[in-house]
């Protein structure tokens, strides 16, 4: 069954468009307008600086009583991101509210770019090596950056 | 913004701007006070008066449950239509419609700038602006003296604001004067002026729609009615503050916010039909759409047998509720754990084949769970399934076993076959027997059983499924429904057509348990 998409939907997919986000950016599917092609600017001043990732973003159905569903699809070493790209927020699981957004989450998700928490991790490994020798970690953050995270022409 | 029913030209308002300017007014002004709600706190019972109009808060008396400091004190409920005592923590700022209310006061601030401008421009001299712009109240003789700016909305807004427009008093005495037309066609600006820039004031923020039936929570924040009770379904949080929400646990029980029903009616009537169509045919198209039955995908349930649930999931929640508001009735499935194929439908997550449930009783507790007692009804087969809202739906096409003169004639048939070659054939043995005997025997082992006071067959049990039936047809779905072995073997009589054929199945399980095989 296509259910015809809600009013929210639609709306938060036209400010989306209308009104940008600096740094981020999110394209609806021509075939499906729940499936969004994200792209989110590695903050400046943080080790993803200069990077542009990519991610994927689907609309449940029951959304938005339930929070978007959106992973990484770009490589990244951060703690709270693990090798699937699924991301450790709490806004995308016990803090959702149906009165957050897309937008909301996105620049969560850049935040969470710009802060690493390594207390909380998803990925043990990359947050044992950000505790014990964090130099060592940013450098590799930075490696994979300019390795995986580079803007495509 | 780009609005539903169409520009300022076009929009249609509840009420006439020029000639009901005072009824307009009056949405405006706080019963207590007589002016335009300052900082309104909308009370439990959907009333709204102005923090300032609060009465003072007492000490409350004999409450010992939930000794919250918070809740200690509590305030006499002023409007005679409630005058119950509401927790003073239930009475917060009403968020939006005390944004609603600083919209207004804004344009109406700018309008009588713009007049006071032009006043100043022509001069005190020029007596003919001033008898234009000049209200007065009649029943209140001591203002006549007050000079009031253009339009009547203004003069009417104005005289609420200096608390000289008593809540009661009808007749306002305008000075029409020569230009009654201009002053006509400025009431209506104003109030479409009003209209436009209050709209994103009260925009829902879980739909992004024109709230719908307002509801405001004790913390002040308002949603539309479906969608506060499908907030509630999933969380017992404020959406918006995250404070818990403490309504009742069924939102029915909890009032509109009547300011705000009051000005959404005025204001945007047009909107607020178009949404109540929209919600009223979205609920028509899930109750009685292409897939029409609501699946419950958790576990077996059998014709005419008891089935006891505990519905804690949130989207089964909303459809729960939209069972108890409809058809009372909803298909149950099993779960597809080993996803095995079902016919077209592939490998769902469900078995195809169900059985409709009636809801005999459901009872809502204060966590949001419920329990509920249904009975079950009709076999029922998956033909297409889909989502709504996050729980299966489904058009589904009823089992029926064949007629009387089927089931005989099969009986005969089976029952006329020579014996089996092999005596040791169980299944060859079943298929021979008379459909009674298949009932006896099934009978009569649940007898041996209670005899030795098997386990699953205690009185609690009976208690609940009654005594084994009589009757043919039932007695597998009773056993069934008691008998413990895996669900994936009991899902074998859903897919039957003859009484018989569900009788040996029973039949072939008792062989089984006697065997000691299982
Ligand atoms: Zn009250
Ligand atoms: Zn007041
Ligand atoms: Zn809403
Ligand atoms: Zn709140």
């Amino acid at each position: 069954m296509t259910a015809p998409l809600p009013k929210r939907i639609i709306k938060e997919t036209e400010r989306l468009q209308t009104e940008p986000v600096p740094g981020i950016s999110a394209q609806p599917h021509d075939d499906n307008a729940r499936y969004f092609d994200v792209m989110v600017q590695g903050p400046d001043g943080s080790c993803y600086e200069g990077g542009v990732f990519s991610l994927e973003l689907f609309l449940p159905d029951d959304y938005p009583m339930t929070p978007p569903r959106i992973r990484f699809l770009t490589r990244i070493y951060h703690p709270n991101i693990d090798r699937l790209g699924r991301i450790c927020l709490d806004v995308l699981k016990n803090n959702w509210s149906p009165a957050l957004q897309i937008r909301t989450i996105l620049l969560s998700i850049q935040a969470l770019l710009g802060a690493p928490n390594p207390e909380d991790p998803l990925n043990e490994a990359v947050a044992k090596q950000w505790k014990e020798n964090q130099g060592e970690a940013i450098k590799t953050a930075r490696e994979w950056t300019k390795l995986y995270a580079q803007p495509k022409q | 913004m780009n609005q539903d029913a169409g520009t300022v030209e076009s929009r249609r308002l509840g009420l006439d701007a020029h000639g009901e300017a005072r009824k307009f007014v009056r949405l405006l002004q706080c019963s207590q006070c007589a002016r335009p709600y300052r900082s309104p706190v909308t009370l439990p019972c959907g009333n709204s008066l102005c923090r300032e109009c609060l009465p003072e808060a007492h000490e409350r008396e004999g409450i010992s449950y939930p000794d919250i400091p918070n809740r200690r004190k509590g305030i006499q409920c002023p409007f005679p239509s409630c005058e119950r005592e509401h927790s003073a923590s239930d009475c917060n700022v009403d968020v939006a419609l005390n944004k609603v209310m600083e919209v207004i006061a804004e344009v109406f601030a700018r309008y009588e700038n713009i007049i006071s401008n032009k006043l100043r421009a022509q001069g005190d001299t020029d007596v003919q602006m001033q008898e234009q712009v000049l209200g007065e109240v009649l029943d209140e003789k001591a203002e006549s003296e007050t000079s009031l700016p253009r339009g009547r909305l203004l003069a009417a807004y104005i005289l609420a604001m200096q608390g000289q427009l008593s809540l009661d008093s009808d007749t306002i005495k305008y000075d029409s004067g020569t230009a009654a037309e201009s002053e006509r066609s400025a009431d209506f600006t104003m109030m479409h002026d009003i209209s436009d820039t209050a709209l994103p004031q009260v925009d829902c923020q879980v739909c992004y729609n024109l709230m719908l039936d307002p509801v405001t929570t004790f913390c002040g924040h308002t949603l539309c009615r479906v969608c506060m009770s499908r907030v509630l379904d999933h969380s017992l949080h404020c959406p918006i503050c995250r404070r818990v929400l403490a309504l009742p646990p069924t939102i029915g029980l909890h009032p509109n916010n009547k300011t705000l029903v009051d000005l959404s009616n005025t204001l945007w009537p047009d909107m607020v039909k178009a949404r109540r169509e929209t919600v009223a045919a979205e609920e028509q198209e899930i109750a009685q759409g292409d897939m029409n039955t609501p699946l419950f995908v958790c576990t077996l349930g059998f014709p005419e047998q008891p089935t006891f649930l505990r519905i804690f999931e949130p989207r089964y929640r909303l459809m729960l509720r939209r069972c108890l508001e409809g058809s009372r009735e909803f298909g149950i499935l099993m779960y597809n754990r080993y996803s095995e194929p079902q016919g077209d439908l592939g490998p769902v997550h469900f078995y195809q084949i169900g059985t409709m449930l009636r809801i005999v009783r459901a009872q809502l507790l204060a966590d949001g769970t419920s329990l509920v007692e249904t009975v079950g009804t009709e076999r029922f087969r998956v033909t297409r399934h889909g989502v709504a809202d996050g729980y299966a739906i489904g058009n589904v096409e009823l089992i029926h076993d064949v007629n009387l003169a089927e089931e005989e004639r099969i009986e005969a048939a089976e029952t006329s076959q020579p014996p089996p070659a092999d005596e040791e054939d169980v299944h060859a043995q079943i298929a021979r027997m008379p459909t009674v005997d298949l009932l006896r025997f099934g009978q009569e082992f649940v007898r041996r059983m209670q005899g030795r006071s098997a386990n699953w067959l205690q009185q609690r049990v009976l208690d609940i499924h009654g005594q084994p039936p009589d009757d043919a047809r039932l007695f597998p779905y009773w056993f069934a429904s008691v008998l413990p072995i895996s669900e994936e073997e009991k899902y074998k009589l859903l897919d039957t057509r003859t009484v018989r054929d569900r009788l040996k199945i029973t039949a072939a399980w008792i062989k089984r348990i006697e065997s000691q095989r299982w």
